[in-house]
């Protein structure tokens, strides 16, 4: 409280002072600092409704031209509720764009961002998976916005396109119920080779390829993996007779395992960690044979009523300051800003082996890809 | 009288009289009527059609004839259909049997049990049979030891059977209770027994009453969402499939022909129960009752006729027992310690905006749901001949229309301002940037899926008041409306006040439409709900839950205060059909 | 309610010209009323009787204006009523069932239709006071409607329709839900009301004695057609057809032969080895006819000695029943079973079972009529 306070005090002198100083100057000259040199890439500055952001320009670190912020700005965002809530609040109080969200799954988003293609209703897309960023920009949904935050971000977290950028990575892991795993004898698998174990017969909760990206990337993984769709369906038509059910979303393994109904779950990490948080015997662990990833983005809507404020919001989810409130509402998925803190709940990429996962040759797949899964796998009988 | 005159006469007397027009009244609630559900439910239809007829969409309906696959999911619809309406209707049965025919101490209580699905939230009732009754389930395995899986047809049946029920109960407990106790009387001086007076005599009577809940819960069941999310497992069925569709391949027209599908079930109940009606006068058993009710008092006869209600009551009970535990438990069935942080989740931000505003938008909707209801039932039975069928199936289409295709079709269509030529007729009413934030977009999906419910009940209570009584009104120099509002509204009192409280429960609890049209303005607790079980955090959902229910259980209790209080005792008064 | 009275004393003509109505459309196609004319002058009580189906109700409803007519139409003092909704008519009615608003007081029920004219309201107090008055209705004033008696439901149920000064009341079968004695009585009330206000009145009853007792003039229905429009005294005495006669009354139907014109009016005819004169509708003696005579107009004298045959004026008697104020026999005779009733009997002379009688009657007291050729 008394941070704030401080903080609001702090503010108001500052505003006074520069608008003591600066009352013959133009409009706005105040707080624009645009071609300034700055210290911290990334970061976002915004005063008296004048936004910049702190950039590489060819090697040297400056303020982008400034933009004039106003009105309000609607998030379609894909994470956590928290997580969503944390972004849109500090967004609003660092411009104050009045920032709102609604927290939607990536089909209902492309689904509602298509049916009010005419009159957009969303300004930014945050937190949905990469395939899902695919599709919209195929339908037209989305617009190219090259922030110039891009440039901290690793290449491969990014479309090439400039369409969508990553803001944060979750790595493809086993989530195990330590008592349930205890109890049939067995310790957490390590392997994909572990998950065909007929002990586990039952035991392993996954999501349904044709509705979750995790279950997707779990597929792809293993067709990357092992070389051939053939291959990687074999695989999964194997792992069937250990599988309870196919889940319909991508989390729900973690409540299931995390209840005992089953004992390993396939799921992105960062989930398994939240629902260790919630005080679920889980542990997390990873295929030594090598696992795959998401990446969840973030990106411009055509035809935003407001896009000056837009980029804004997408240059501040990139920035360190942004990712950082990731872990602070429970979120541990790996962050894409390479400065940002890790946090020791979150994944070390670095200490995994990641296959070599092409998301546009798995998102040009992935239709066919299901159906086969749907049409072969998913409906054959267990024993 | 001279031929000529004669002619004359006849001449004029041969022209074919106008048709009797309806007073302007009446005729202004009927364009508002039809207007409203053109608006409300056509409009968005007719775009959403538009979508499906799109690629992929035509595809899905030519795989109906060709894929094993879809052929697979449409079969599955069928006998989930087939089985949770047959176990519905004998669970409806039983139930309604024992309040009417039996006596026993809390008759009362049990009928309230009985009630009580029907303002279940989705998800509530799989999550808690998951808990429970699944493989790591605290009676399941922590009691009996065993380990089942729930997950597909037979938890999809248990499921569905008790949140649907009530349905067949309400149908069959209106029909035996206007079945003449003298029929029964009769059979018995004739020297039936009780059983032979019941399979010869009761149960032809009530067959249309089974066949119209069966029906009904055919189609509630067909169509539901939530549940086959949560504990469909690999069982997948239409209404599954277009939420694959659209969630997970990104495909519109196809999740929107997935749905389509599912209007066929309720297509064929509109015209079974429109063939039925037409010979309804020759069944339907409405004079006043002239026999006593008599009792079964045999014992043996009487428990086993219990047992099935005390049974299904009892896991009600349980199934609430643990949602409202669940919400105060800090992982039910893996940490059962007591916690109020799933509450404090809640109003710690997240949730409060949801209750208020959810709670606030179906409280608009009730009314407008529960008026539009009885006006169109009021409509259909006594004012409307020529197209009173199509007016009813306009009525109930609603409620037929999957939710995602409605969510989906209300985006498209208003999601912008609706011009005819150059001119504004509506402005954006769904979305971001319309008016209220979205909300009369959210308002208008509550009305409509709700009044359907208003306007049965309104209709059965209608065909019970005999028509003279409207006509004295007229005769006596009343418009048609000014009949409706000082006869007809005051005498479906009890109607009323049913439709208002199904439409309060059914706003709170719908779902699949509102995912469609929320905005940040307009936060829905179901889809707060579903945001908690999809992350797992089952605590949180169970305790949105409790609040639901509690909100809902309150708003009906104000309901029934303020529209039961005013009302006189016409409980008994011969307004039946002679 | 001598205000009322005073208000009223222009009582109105009807009008029904060619009134027809079809239900249905195609094979399901049932005329329900068939192109009937009547002239119903002021200030008149008309019954329409008949039996059940025969169009008696839906005539009636379609003056109401509760159906629409399908062709024809309904003059109310010379203005066409086709166009007017039920509460655009002038026109009170007394539904079967009453139909009272079991949700208002008897006071709330007669001032329903006040209320709705937007009468003042002090008006309406004087105006629904005047009425219950005159129908004994004060004290039950503010009781609930199902806490009356079948009796009192009915007298409410009349004074709601006249409080509105109709210029036609309209009853449906207001009688049949009350039991015999309560009939009669309301019979004789119903009457009383109506004289004293002179208002046009069409009663719809499917009970002979209910019509005969009430009507200045009887329509007789039957199969969607009027088959008679007379006083109840031509109705009963002088039927247009067998039909009529036999369902007024006790009929005997008497086969004639050689039927020839006699005299203004009358008809020799053969029947019974006899030849009488006998009064005669006028197409009776160019069809084939018959002989009513009703059962009263029979005599019965036991036959004593040995020549007991059956034939002739003689039968045997096969029942006897005996009502208190007069007997009815049943006779068998060479034309069948004759029914045949002696009122005021003396006790030594009532004929029994098995023996036999020689009956005779009156002939002016008998109607030749056309057998029925439907």
């Amino acid at each position: 409280m008394k941070k704030f306070k401080f903080a609001s005090v702090a503010t108001s002198v500052l505003l006074g002072i520069s608008i003591l100083s600066f009352a013959t100057a133009p409009a706005n000259a105040a707080s624009d600092r645009s071609g300034k040199v700055c210290y911290e890439e990334g970061q976002v500055f915004s005063s008296e409704g004048v936004t910049v952001t702190c950039a590489d320009e060819s090697g040297s670190l400056k303020y982008t031209k400034a933009r004039k912020l106003s009105g309000s700005l609607t998030v379609v965002c894909g994470a956590t509720e928290a997580w969503c809530n944390a972004m849109t609040g500090a967004f609003t109080k660092k411009t104050g764009v009045a920032t709102k969200f609604v927290r939607l799954s990536s089909g209902e988003t492309v689904a509602r961002l298509d049916a009010a293609k005419s009159n957009p209703e969303f300004d930014v897309w945050h937190g949905g998976p990469a395939d899902g960023f695919g599709v919209a920009r195929i339908g037209g949904l989305i617009d190219k916005y090259v922030s110039p935050t891009r440039k901290i971000i690793p290449k491969k977290y990014q479309d090439s396109d400039g369409y969508w950028t990553g803001v944060y990575v979750g790595a493809l892991g086993f989530c195990t119920n330590t008592k349930e795993i205890r109890r049939l004898g067995l310790t957490p698998p390590t392997s994909w080779a572990d998950l065909l174990n007929p002990k586990l017969a039952k035991n392993i909760s996954t999501a349904h390829p044709s509705t979750s990206g995790t279950a997707f990337t779990t597929l792809w993984t293993q067709v990357t993996r092992l070389g051939s769709e053939a291959a990687g369906l074999d695989y999964m038509s194997k792992m069937h007779k250990n599988v309870l059910q196919y889940t319909k979303s991508g989390v729900g393994p973690v409540a299931i395992v995390g209840r005992g109904e089953a004992a390993v779950g396939l799921v992105f990490s960062h989930d398994c960690v939240a629902g260790k948080l919630q005080g679920l015997p889980l542990k997390v662990t990873f295929p030594s044979e090598g696992t795959g990833y998401e990446i969840g983005g973030v990106a411009l809507i055509k035809g935003s009523k407001n896009p000056e404020a837009a980029k804004s919001y997408i240059d501040f989810a990139l920035s360190k300051e942004a990712q950082n409130l990731g872990p602070t509402v429970a979120a541990f998925q790996v962050l894409t800003n390479p400065k940002t803190k890790i946090d020791p709940r979150m994944v070390k990429l670095s200490g995994l082996t990641i296959v070599d996962y092409d998301f546009e040759k798995a998102a040009a797949a992935k239709k066919a890809l299901t159906a086969k899964f749907d049409a072969t796998i998913a409906i054959a009988p267990k024993s | 009288m001279s031929s000529a005159v004669l002619e004359k006469e006849n001449a004029v007397a041969l022209k074919k009289p106008k048709e009797i027009k309806l007073d302007i009244g009446t005729k202004t609630a009927l364009i508002i009527s039809v207007l409203l559900l053109l608006l409300m439910v056509v409009f968005p239809l007719l775009n959403i059609l538009t979508r499906a007829s799109e690629g992929t969409g035509l595809e899905v309906f030519s795989n109906v004839l060709k894929s094993a696959i879809t052929r697979k999911i449409i079969l599955n619809t069928i006998v989930l259909g087939v089985v949770v309406a047959t176990l519905g209707t004998i669970i409806g049965f039983f139930l309604a049997y024992a309040q009417v025919k039996l006596n026993f101490r809390g008759k009362k209580l049990l009928h309230i049990i009985a009630l009580v699905p029907l303002i279940t939230p989705p998800f509530a009732f799989a999550t808690a049979v998951i808990s429970l009754f699944g493989r790591s389930g605290i009676i399941t395995r922590d009691i009996l030891g065993l380990t089942p899986t729930l997950y597909g047809l037979p938890g999809l049946t248990i499921v569905l059977s008790c949140s649907f029920f009530p349905v067949a109960y309400m149908s069959i407990l209106g029909m035996m209770r206007n079945l003449d106790p003298a029929l029964d009387e009769a059979s018995a001086s004739m020297g039936a027994s009780k059983l032979r007076t019941f399979f010869k005599v009761t149960f032809p009577m009530l067959i249309p009453g089974f066949a119209s809940s069966f029906l009904l819960l055919f189609v509630e069941a067909s169509a539901d969402l939530a549940n086959p999310l949560v504990i469909g497992g690999d069982f997948t069925v239409l209404s599954s499939r277009a939420y694959i569709a659209i969630n997970g391949e990104y495909d519109v027209p196809a999740g929107s022909a997935y749905s389509l599908i599912l209007l066929v079930p309720g297509l064929i109940v509109f015209l079974v129960q429109r063939y039925w009606g037409q010979r309804k006068s020759v069944v339907s058993v409405t004079g006043k009752p002239t026999g006593t009710p008599t009792f079964i008092e045999n014992k043996v006869a009487k428990f086993f006729l219990l047992f099935i209600p005390v049974f299904i009551a009892s896991f009600i009970v349980l199934i609430y027992a643990t949602v409202i535990f669940g919400s105060f438990a800090k992982f039910l069935g893996v940490d059962n310690s007591v916690t109020l942080d799933n509450y404090r989740y809640i109003f710690s931000g997240v949730g409060y905006d949801a209750i208020i505003k959810t709670s606030m938008m179906a409280l608009i909707a009730t009314p407008i749901a529960g008026l539009l209801g009885m006006v169109l039932a009021w409509l259909i039975v006594r004012k409307v001949r020529r197209g009173r069928e199509f007016i009813d199936f306009l009525g109930m289409l609603g409620l037929a229309v999957p939710g995602t295709v409605l969510g989906i079709g209300f985006a498209i269509t208003f999601n912008d301002v609706i011009k005819i030529g150059d001119t504004t007729v509506l402005p954006q009413l769904a979305g971001g940037g319309a008016i209220f934030g979205g909300a009369v977009a959210i308002v208008m999906v509550y009305t409509i899926r709700s009044s359907p419910a208003g306007q049965r009940s309104g209709i059965a209570a209608l065909q019970q008041i005999n028509p003279a009584i409207d006509e004295a009104s007229a005769s006596l120099g009343a418009s048609g409306f000014r009949t409706f509002r000082k006869i007809t509204l005051p005498l479906i009192r009890p109607a009323l006040l049913t439709g208002l409280m199904f439409a309060f429960a059914h706003s709170m609890t719908t779902l699949s439409p509102i995912i469609f049209i929320t905005t940040p303005e307009t936060p829905i607790m179901t889809q707060k709900i579903l945001a908690e079980v999809d992350s797992g955090r089952f605590g949180n959902a169970f305790a949105f839950c409790t609040l639901l229910i509690f909100i809902v259980l309150t708003v009906m209790a104000l309901i029934n205060l303020s529209v039961r209080g005013k009302s006189t005792n016409t409980a008994n008064t011969p307004i039946v059909r002679a | 309610m001598d205000q009322i009275m005073k208000d009223s004393s222009s009582s109105s003509n009807l009008q029904l010209r060619n009134l027809s109505k079809v239900f249905g459309q195609g094979n399901g196609k049932v005329t329900a009323v068939d192109s009937i004319n009547l002239d119903i002058n002021p200030g008149e009580f008309i019954t329409f009787l008949g039996p059940s189906g025969c169009g008696k109700t839906t005539t009636l409803r379609m003056i109401a204006g509760f159906e629409t007519p399908t062709a024809g139409s309904i003059m109310l003092d010379g203005q066409d009523m086709s166009a007017l909704t039920p509460d655009k008519r002038p026109m009170g009615m007394v539904f079967q069932s009453y139909a009272l608003f079991p949700h208002m007081s008897v006071y709330e029920n007669v001032a329903y239709g006040p209320k709705t004219k937007k009468m003042p309201s002090a008006q309406v107090k004087t105006e629904v006071e005047a009425v219950l008055d005159s129908m004994s209705l004060t004290a039950l004033a503010n009781r609930s409607p199902n806490q009356l008696s079948g009796g009192q439901q009915q007298r409410v149920a009349l004074a709601r329709a006249m409080v509105m000064r109709p210029r036609v009341l309209l009853f449906d079968e207001p009688l049949s839900n009350l039991d015999a004695k309560l009939r009669a009585q309301m019979r004789i009330e119903i009457r009383e009301v109506q004289q004293r206000l002179g208002i046009t009145s069409i009663f719809v009853t499917h009970d002979q004695d209910e019509a005969m007792s009430i009507s200045d003039r009887i329509v007789v229905m039957r199969n969607s057609k009027i088959e008679q429009v007379g006083l109840p005294a031509e109705i009963y005495l002088r039927p247009a057809s067998v039909f009529v006669a036999d369902f007024i009354g006790i009929s005997n139907f008497l086969e004639v032969a050689s039927v020839e014109a006699s005299s203004a009016g009358l008809a020799k005819v053969a029947v019974l080895g006899k030849e009488i004169d006998v009064p005669a509708h006028e197409d009776a003696l160019t069809t084939k006819s018959i002989l009513l005579v009703r059962p009263e107009s029979i005599r019965v004298k036991r036959v004593q000695g040995s020549n007991q045959t059956i034939a002739g004026t003689q039968g045997r008697v096969k029942q006897v029943v005996f009502y208190g104020e007069h007997v009815e026999y049943r006779i068998e005779t060479e034309l069948g079973i004759i029914i045949a009733v002696a009122s005021d009997p003396i006790f030594e002379e009532i004929v029994k079972v098995g023996e036999f009688a020689e009956f005779s009657f009156d002939p002016m007291r008998s109607w030749l009529l056309p057998a029925d050729t439907h």
